[in-house]
């Protein structure tokens, strides 16, 4: 959910974007992370482990702990609480390793 | 790219080693992993006591905004989004923006990259919903999302029951603080007050967190028996590592000291490493508190102008004996054991390199000491 009035801080952000995650179109404030994002949308579900296929989602919100994995615009891997949200983006949540040996990668 | 001085983190520590450096002429670039200045401070609407140099309360947001305010008014050379990944042979500096990775070529580096919050491991912890105590501060004061409704508390120190009461005062239930110690952690009047509705679990630790894909339940293990609670947020508050990444590749030897977070790099009384080159500053240097991370990152820029040139001996010597006592001082008086754990730490390095004191040190250290 997103917090319209804060306790103590002035209002931050004023312009709204669409984004997409897993194909579904979603509002977020201009300035939120894609981490925030998906939290305003109640979601918070980011993908899976690789081994367990256990949910993941975001830990530090700080670029450190890699739990928030995306894909995002076509690019894997992407930390989704380092990454601001854009008009347009698709984002994707992160169920595997990705395929660094594929052709995209060129190898 | 070539400069003087290259500064690693855009955090309190960072920006004024900058902005001291900048001041005395050296040509600076600051580089930061993230797309905004300010690091830790960005999401601390907390107040803090007065700084060096000030008497009055200051918000962390607003001692923020101010050093950015600085900094952008200065000639330093800011680049944001540009993460140091690694080093070149010749010791030039990699940074990366996700898309090119260059080469910055500096006579010294000041590094301040922070710390990390510690995570905690039990049954159930990597659910979505389970986050540090630091991760729920960024996202409502930072990020302005809410992360849950009802909230289990893990810690009793004062960061822990400043968090709770940032979550509470944007509508979050905090349904228990939970806190494995036989007291509360922190001895804050205030903040004790702010939670005195909130039932404590002492002695207690969290036996397991569930749900499917989403946290929705916690179960809390005490002396009297287990509890089940409906939850949908854990805070995790857990302590700070000192980040040691940017030092290792630098090739700085580390040390460990339990007070100041555990491994980090061995320095002198200027806040040099065993890397000539590369200097520490904030966190990094030991966890404490604002005033102290702020002064560390005027005394390694203090080492690094008068190395170059910048500043003459004498002028440097000066304020560094103001700087280091004001960091004693404070330091003594909010963290003991930190000063001490510090002071440790640098006479070891000291002795093991058979550096000689400077006076302002000893005028300062002494207490610590003898006392
Ligand atoms: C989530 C979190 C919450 C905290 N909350 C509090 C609190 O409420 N109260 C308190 O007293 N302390 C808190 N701290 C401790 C915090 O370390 C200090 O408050 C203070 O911000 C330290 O200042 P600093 O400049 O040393 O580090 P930071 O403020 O962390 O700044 C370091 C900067 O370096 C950048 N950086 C790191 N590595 C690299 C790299 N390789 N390349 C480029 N840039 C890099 C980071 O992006 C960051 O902006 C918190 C820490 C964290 C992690
Ligand atoms: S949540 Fe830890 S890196 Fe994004």
């Amino acid at each position: 959910m997103q917090i319209t009035e804060h306790p103590v801080l002035d209002k931050k952000f004023n312009e709204e974007v669409i984004f997409y995650f897993n194909n579904q179109s979603l509002k977020a404030k201009k300035g939120q992370t894609v981490a925030a994002a998906l939290m305003a949308n109640s979601i918070r579900k980011l993908g899976a482990s690789r081994k367990l296929n256990k949910a993941r989602g975001v830990f530090c919100a700080n670029g450190r702990c890699t739990s928030c994995f995306v894909t995002i615009n076509g690019l894997e891997h992407v930390l989704s609480c380092t990454t601001l949200v854009e008009e347009g983006m698709r984002v994707s949540s992160n169920e595997s390793d990705p395929d660094v040996r594929g052709e995209s990668n060129g190898n | 790219m070539e400069t003087d001085i290259l500064v690693i983190g855009g955090g309190p520590a960072g920006m004024s080693a900058a902005i001291t450096a900048d001041r005395a002429g050296a040509r600076v670039i600051l580089v930061d992993e993230s797309f905004s200045l300010g690091g830790q401070l960005r999401q601390q609407t907390q107040h803090f006591a007065p700084l060096p140099g000030s008497e009055e309360k200051v918000r962390g947001t607003a001692l923020g905004n101010d050093l950015i305010k600085k900094l952008e008014a200065s000639k330093v050379k800011i680049l944001k989004k540009h993460i140091m990944i690694g080093s070149y042979r010749n010791e030039n500096i990699g940074v990366t923006d996700g898309e090119k990775t260059f080469a910055i070529q500096s006579q010294k580096n000041i590094i301040a990259p922070g710390a990390a919050e510690k995570a905690k491991i039990f049954p159930g912890w990597t659910i979505p919903g389970v986050m540090t105590a630091g991760a729920a501060q960024i996202l409502i004061n930072r990020e302005r999302v809410l992360p849950g409704k009802n909230a289990v508390m893990l810690g009793s120190n004062d960061y822990s029951l400043e968090v709770a009461r940032q979550l509470k005062a944007c509508g979050v239930t905090i349904k228990a603080i939970v806190e494995d110690k036989e007291q509360m952690i922190s001895s804050d009047m205030e903040l004790l007050h702010d939670m005195k509705n909130v039932p404590v679990y002492l002695n207690s630790t969290i036996e397991s967190a569930t749900g499917k894909e989403e946290l929705n339940k916690v179960v809390v293990k005490t002396p009297a028996g287990l509890y089940e609670m409906e939850a949908d947020l854990i805070c995790i508050a857990n302590g700070f590592d000192p980040i040691i990444e940017p030092f290792e590749i630098m090739g700085c030897n580390l040390a460990y000291h339990k007070e100041l977070g555990g491994w980090l790099p061995e320095y002198n009384v200027y806040f040099q490493t065993s890397n000539p080159s590369c200097y520490i500053a904030g966190n990094a240097a030991g966890i404490t508190t604002i005033g102290p991370v702020l002064l560390t990152g005027e005394i390694a820029a203090i080492g690094a102008l008068e190395e170059l040139g910048f500043m003459e001996q004498e002028e440097a010597e000066a304020q560094r004996k103001e700087l280091w006592k004001e960091l004693a001082e404070i330091e003594k008086r909010e963290n003991e054991k930190t000063f001490r754990a510090r002071s440790e730490l640098i006479e070891g390095f000291h002795q093991k390199i058979g550096m000689a004191f400077p006076e302002e040190f000893n005028m300062v250290n002494g207490g610590a000491h003898n006392g």
